[in-house]
C-alpha cells in the first residue's frame, strides 16, 4: 500500500484562455527530449506530442467557430493504462502521478490501447538527432529507446529538483514555484499546475470553479487534470457532459 | 518558476552582485546531488544548472528570455519572468533558438565563392582573407563611388542600429532595411492619427471590449507573446470582456474572438467610417471625444458612410454594423486595433487611419483599456526599427538590374533574405548584376547562396546586443542580449565586424569602439548616469552586472507625456481597394498570412518550427492552400490535391486543405516555405507565396506592398500528395463521437 504523500499534483486547464498557440507543445518537447517529429513521422501518424492541442470545428462559414483543447496525460486516479501492464512499467505513485518506468517497459502497448485519452506514445524507432542538435538534450530526462512507451510525466524531473531544493534549504514549497514546461510557457496562463492537497494553492482554488469538468468523466478514470469550460455567451448550444 | 528561485547569472561584468538591490541568489555551495538510492529511477536528478538572461531574436519583436546552461551547453529557453514585454512567457519560436544554435547546417567560417554565382559552391577561407578582401572592395569605392555600396539589413534597433547607421554615413553607403511583412502602413497611420513616432502599447487586459480589424495579434502580429499574456488577463477578468474580430480570413486570432465577422477584403476602413457614422448620428460618443470629430467637417464627411450605404460593399448587413458600433461605444473601455490584412491593400493607410480614429470616439486614446503611447527612447541616436518600403526596394531592384542611375558595386546583406522575401521582384536575378555580394548570414539561405563572400556572424545566443522593442511596454525599456554560450564555430559578431572595417577604413572618429560589447557598455553607462530605473547600484560595474543579470533596464516611471492631438488628422474618405487580376479571370482573393511559427520564412530552417502544427489546420512541414469546403467540392478538389495557384504575376503550387472557415471568395496560403537554400529542414519544401504577389499593387500613401491585393485562379494539376498534419484518422486524439470533450457554457463564473 502506497503511503500517503504530502503532495498530490494536478492541473487546471481553463479553456476560456487557450488560444491554440502551441507554445506548450514545443516547450514540452524541448524539456523532455521528445524525438523530432519529421514529415515522415507525421504521415505515418506516429508523431509524439506529450501535450497536444486539439481543434474542434463548430458550424459552417460564416458562422464558424474553432474550439481548442489542450490534452496531456490526465494522471488518472483510476488509470486504465496501469492494470494492463504485465510488467508494472506504469504505476501510480504516491503523489498522484501516473508514472512510466522506461527500463521496465517491454513494449506490449497494452497501455496505449487502454488509454481513452490517446496520450501514450510508442517509440517505433530509435530517436535520431543530428549530432549537433544532441547538445540541446536535457540531461535530467532519459532519451527513450526504440520499443518503449512514453508520455507526459508532469515534468517529474522538475518536481524532484524543486522539491529537493526546497527540502535542502529547509523551505516550504511555495505554490507556483514548480511548473512543468508547458505551464511555464503558456502565454495566456491557461495551464495552472500545483498541489491539489494544499487547499490554498491556486490549482485547488481554480478546481473549485463552477465551470469545472473532467475529460470523458463518465469513464470513471478520475483524472487529476481538471478542465474549466469555455465561456461563449453566444454559443449555439451549451455543451455539458 | 518565480524569480526568487531563479539563479540569474552573468557571464561577464564582474561579481559585484551583492550591491545590486534586486534579489540576486548566489550559487548554493553544496551542489551536484545525485542521491536517491531508494527512489525510483525517474527521481534521478542530475548536475548543476545556471540560467542566464538574454533576448530572443528569432522574430522581429524581442522577448526577454532566460536560458538554462549546463556544462557550457544551452538546454532550454524560457521567458524571463522579469522582462516587461513577455513577463516570463514565451512562444514556440523562442524555444527554437536552441535549434538555430545547434543547427547541423550552420556556416562554420568565412567562405569565398568558387563555382558559378548561385551554384552554392564555396571554399573556406580565413577571417583575415575574408576581411582583407572586403576592405579592399570598400576602399575601391570609397569617395565618389561610395553610393554604389549598399548595406542591406533587417530593421536594426538599439546600438547595433546606431553602429550600422554611423558606418553607412561615415562611408557614404546607402543603408536600407527590409521588413518582409512591412509595418510601414501601421507606423504611418499611428503617426497621422496619434502624432506618434513609436507604436503604442495596447491595453488589452484593461479593455472591456476589443474590436480588432484583421490584426492577427495572438499569432504573429507585432508582439504576439505580449498580446497573448494580456489576452489571458483579459479573459480572466470578471465581468468578462468581449472581443470581436473583423477579418477576411479566419485567423488564429479570429478563432479566439467571441465573434468573427467576415468582411470583403479591403473594405475595413469603409466599415470603420460607417461605425463612426453610427456613433456620431446616434450620439454615442464619449465625453473625451474631440469636438472636431463629433461636430465638425469630419462628422459631416462620414455621414455618407451610413450602414445602408456601405453594407453591400463590406458584405455586412446594416443592422449588424449598427450593433457593432453600439457595442463598441457602450462597452467601454473599448479598444479598436487594426493591422495585417486591412493594411495590405491599395487603400491600406486610409483603412488603418479610419480604424485607429475610432478610439478617439470612445475616449480610448491615452486612457486605460485603450491606446497607451510609448515614450521616446532613453538614449539619443538609437533607432527603433522600421524599414524602407516595398516601393523603395522595388526601385533598388530596378537599379541593381539596370545599373541606373548608378550601378551597385557592392551589396552587404545582413539578417535578411531578399531572394525569398522579394521573390516577386525576382531579386535573385537582380543580384546577378551586382558587382559583389557579401553575406553575413549564419546559414546558407537563398540570398547567401548568391553571395561572393560570406562572413558568417554568430547566432544570437552567442552574441551581444540590445533592443528597444517597438511597440514598447508603455515605458522606457532597453533589453540586453548577452552571449550565453561560447561561439561554437569560427564566426564573429556583426557589430564587431563593422567596427573592424571602420578601423581599417580610418573611420574611428565616428566609430571609436574596439568591440561591440564596449558600445553596449557605453550606452549602459549613460543609463547608469540617469540614476533611475529597474537596476540601482553604487557603481557602474555593479549596475552593468545587474542589467545583465536582469536581462535589461527599464523605468516604469518613464512614460510618455505626449497628449493626443486636439484635432487629429483623420481620413474623410476611404477609397475602395483595387486588385491585380479581373474577377472573371481570377475569381479568388489570395490572402497570404504569416505562418504561426515560420512567420515570414525566417523560422523555416528550424525543425521544431516546421513540426509545430498550425493551430487551425494542424498542418506541418508544408505549404497548403485553404479553400472553402463547399467550393472545393464544387471544383472536385480534395485534401492533398496539388493545386496550381495562378495570379497575373506567376504560379505556385500548394496542397489543398478544404476548410469550412474560409469564405468561398477567398483562398489563404501561409508565407514561410519555398526555400531553395536554407539548410536541410527548409530546402525544397513547399512554395513561396511572395513570388506571385503583384508588385505593382502598393499602398497609395506609403508605397508598401499591398500583399492582399492579388487575385488568383486555381487549377488542379492532377497530382496528389499527403498533406502532413496532426489531426485526422489514426492520429492521437480523442476519437469519440461524443461532442462533450470541449464543454461550453454561456454564463461566466
Ligand atoms: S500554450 Fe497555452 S494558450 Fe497556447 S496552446 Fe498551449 S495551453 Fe493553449
Amino acid at each position: 500500500m502506497a503511503q500517503q504523500s504530502e503532495h498530490k499534483w494536478g492541473m487546471v486547464i481553463d479553456l476560456d484562455k487557450c488560444i491554440g498557440c502551441q507554445a506548450c507543445v514545443i516547450a514540452c518537447q524541448a524539456e523532455n527530449n521528445v524525438p523530432l517529429n519529421t514529415e515522415e513521422i507525421f504521415n505515418q501518424k506516429r508523431a509524439i506530442e506529450w501535450i497536444r492541442v486539439e481543434r474542434y470545428w463548430e458550424g459552417e462559414f460564416p458562422n464558424v467557430k474553432a474550439r481548442f483543447l489542450p490534452v496531456l496525460c490526465q494522471h488518472c486516479e483510476n488509470a486504465p493504462c496501469e492494470p494492463v501492464c504485465p510488467v508494472y512499467a506504469t504505476y501510480h505513485n504516491q503523489e498522484g502521478l501516473n508514472v512510466q518506468v522506461y527500463n521496465r517497459c517491454v513494449g506490449t502497448r497494452y497501455c496505449q490501447n487502454n488509454c481513452p485519452y490517446h496520450v501514450r506514445f510508442f517509440n517505433y524507432w530509435t530517436p535520431q538527432w543530428p549530432e549537433s542538435l544532441r547538445n540541446q538534450l536535457n540531461p535530467d530526462v532519459t532519451v527513450r529507446s526504440r520499443g518503449i512507451m512514453e508520455k507526459c510525466t508532469f515534468c517529474i524531473q522538475r518536481i524532484r529538483r524543486t522539491t529537493r531544493n526546497a527540502k535542502r534549504e529547509g523551505r516550504k514549497l511555495e505554490d507556483g514555484l514548480l511548473q512543468p514546461a508547458c505551464a511555464q510557457a503558456c502565454p495566456t496562463s491557461t495551464l495552472t499546475f500545483g498541489d491539489l492537497n494544499d487547499p490554498d494553492s491556486k490549482v485547488s482554488q481554480l478546481a473549485k470553479n463552477s465551470r469545472n469538468y473532467k475529460l470523458l468523466e463518465k469513464l470513471g478514470t478520475d483524472p487529476n487534470v481538471i478542465y474549466l469550460k469555455k465561456v461563449d455567451p453566444k454559443a449555439a448550444e451549451e455543451l455539458h457532459a | 518558476m518565480a524569480l526568487s528561485r531563479r539563479k540569474f547569472l552573468v557571464l561577464a561584468g564582474g561579481s559585484a552582485l551583492g550591491a545590486v538591490i534586486f534579489e540576486a541568489c548566489g550559487v548554493p555551495s553544496r551542489e551536484l546531488l545525485v542521491e536517491s538510492p531508494i527512489e525510483m529511477p525517474e527521481d534521478a536528478v542530475t548536475g548543476l544548472d545556471n540560467w542566464y538572461a538574454t533576448l530572443c531574436r528569432q522574430c522581429s519583436t524581442s522577448e526577454g528570455v532566460i536560458v538554462r546552461v549546463i556544462e557550457g551547453r544551452a538546454k532550454k529557453v524560457e521567458g524571463n519572468p522579469d522582462y516587461p514585454i513577455n513577463l516570463g512567457k514565451h512562444s514556440a519560436c523562442c524555444e527554437a533558438g536552441l535549434q538555430a544554435l545547434y543547427h547541423p547546417d550552420r556556416l562554420r567560417g568565412p567562405m569565398r565563392r568558387v563555382g558559378e554565382r548561385g551554384s552554392g559552391e564555396f571554399q573556406e577561407i580565413s577571417w583575415e582573407e575574408a576581411l582583407d578582401e572586403l576592405v579592399a572592395e570598400l576602399k575601391k569605392y570609397r569617395g565618389s563611388d561610395a553610393d554604389t555600396v549598399v548595406l542591406a539589413t533587417d530593421p536594426l534597433r538599439g546600438h547595433l542600429g546606431m553602429v550600422a547607421k554611423r558606418f553607412a554615413d561615415a562611408y557614404g553607403a546607402r543603408a536600407m532595411a527590409l521588413e518582409p511583412v512591412e509595418q510601414s502602413v501601421l507606423r504611418g497611420a499611428v503617426k497621422v492619427v496619434y502624432g506618434q513616432e513609436q507604436l503604442p502599447d495596447f491595453d488589452i487586459e484593461n479593455a472591456n471590449h476589443i474590436l480588432s480589424f484583421g490584426a492577427d495579434f495572438l499569432s504573429t502580429w507585432l508582439s504576439p507573446v505580449r498580446f497573448a499574456v494580456k489576452y489571458g488577463q483579459f479573459r480572466g477578468k470578471r465581468p468578462r470582456g468581449t472581443f470581436v474580430q473583423i477579418e477576411s480570413r479566419f485567423s488564429a486570432t479570429a478563432a479566439n474572438a467571441d465573434e468573427w465577422v467576415f468582411i470583403k477584403p479591403g473594405y475595413e476602413g469603409i466599415l470603420a467610417l460607417s461605425i463612426a457614422q453610427v456613433i456620431i448620428s446616434e450620439r454615442l460618443w464619449d465625453a473625451k471625444a474631440p469636438p472636431a470629430m463629433t461636430g465638425g467637417a469630419w462628422a459631416q464627411s462620414v455621414q455618407s458612410y451610413s450602414p445602408e450605404n456601405v453594407a453591400k460593399d463590406v458584405g455586412i448587413a446594416p443592422e449588424r454594423i449598427r450593433e457593432l458600433a453600439r457595442e463598441f461605444a457602450r462597452r467601454k473601455p473599448s479598444l479598436a486595433l487594426g493591422g495585417d490584412l486591412p493594411a495590405a491593400h491599395t487603400n491600406g493607410s486610409s483603412n488603418l487611419s479610419a480604424i485607429y480614429a475610432l478610439n478617439y470616439l470612445v475616449g480610448s486614446v491615452g486612457n486605460k483599456g485603450g491606446i497607451i503611447f510609448n515614450p521616446e527612447p532613453p538614449l539619443p541616436e538609437l533607432p527603433i526599427g522600421g524599414g524602407e518600403t516595398y516601393k523603395q526596394w522595388h526601385d533598388m531592384a530596378d537599379r541593381l538590374r539596370s545599373g541606373r542611375p548608378k550601378p551597385v558595386n557592392l551589396l552587404l546583406v545582413r539578417g535578411i533574405n531578399p531572394v525569398h522575401s522579394l521573390a516577386n521582384l525576382d531579386f535573385k536575378d537582380a543580384l546577378n548584376q551586382v558587382g559583389k555580394v557579401v553575406s553575413f548570414s549564419s546559414f546558407m539561405d537563398d540570398t547567401t547562396a548568391m553571395a561572393d563572400l560570406v562572413l558568417p556572424e554568430h547566432v544570437y545566443l552567442e552574441d551581444w546586443g540590445d533592443d528597444l522593442p517597438n511597440p514598447g511596454p508603455g515605458y522606457r525599456l532597453v533589453g540586453i542580449q548577452q552571449p550565453i554560450v561560447r561561439p561554437l564555430y569560427n564566426t564573429r559578431s556583426f557589430g564587431d565586424i563593422l567596427l573592424t572595417l571602420a578601423q581599417e577604413l580610418g573611420m574611428e572618429r565616428q566609430l571609436p569602439w574596439g568591440s561591440f560589447k564596449e558600445v553596449l557598455e557605453d550606452g549602459a553607462e549613460k543609463l547608469f548616469d540617469m540614476g533611475k530605473g529597474s537596476v540601482k547600484a553604487p557603481g557602474f560595474k555593479a549596475f552593468w552586472s545587474g542589467v545583465l543579470q536582469r536581462g535589461g533596464w527599464w523605468d516604469v516611471e518613464a512614460k510618455s507625456t505626449a497628449v493626443a492631438p486636439v484635432s487629429p488628422q483623420l481620413p474623410e474618405k476611404v477609397e475602395k481597394p483595387s486588385f491585380a487580376g479581373s474577377d472573371g479571370e481570377y475569381p479568388f482573393h489570395l490572402l497570404p498570412f504569416q505562418h504561426p511559427t515560420l512567420t515570414d520564412g525566417r523560422g523555416a530552417h528550424l525543425p521544431w518550427l516546421q513540426a509545430t502544427p498550425d493551430p487551425l489546420t494542424s498542418t506541418v512541414w508544408h505549404t497548403w492552400i485553404e479553400i472553402n469546403t463547399v467550393k472545393a467540392e464544387e471544383m472536385g478538389i480534395k485534401e492533398g490535391d496539388v493545386i496550381a495557384v495562378e495570379s497575373p504575376h506567376g504560379t505556385i503550387e500548394a496542397l489543398a486543405y478544404p476548410s469550412r472557415a474560409v469564405s468561398p471568395e477567398v483562398v489563404c496560403i501561409p508565407i514561410g516555405q519555398g526555400h531553395t537554400y536554407f539548410g536541410r529542414y527548409a530546402e525544397r519544401r513547399g512554395s513561396n507565396v511572395f513570388a506571385i504577389l503583384a508588385p505593382e499593387k502598393n499602398d497609395k500613401e506609403t508605397g508598401a506592398l499591398a500583399w492582399a491585393a492579388t487575385k488568383v485562379r486555381l487549377t488542379k494539376t492532377g497530382r496528389w500528395a499527403r498533406l502532413s498534419k496532426f489531426e485526422g484518422e489514426g492520429s492521437p486524439g480523442i476519437q469519440t463521437e461524443e461532442r462533450d470533450v470541449v464543454q461550453i457554457t454561456r454564463t461566466e463564473s
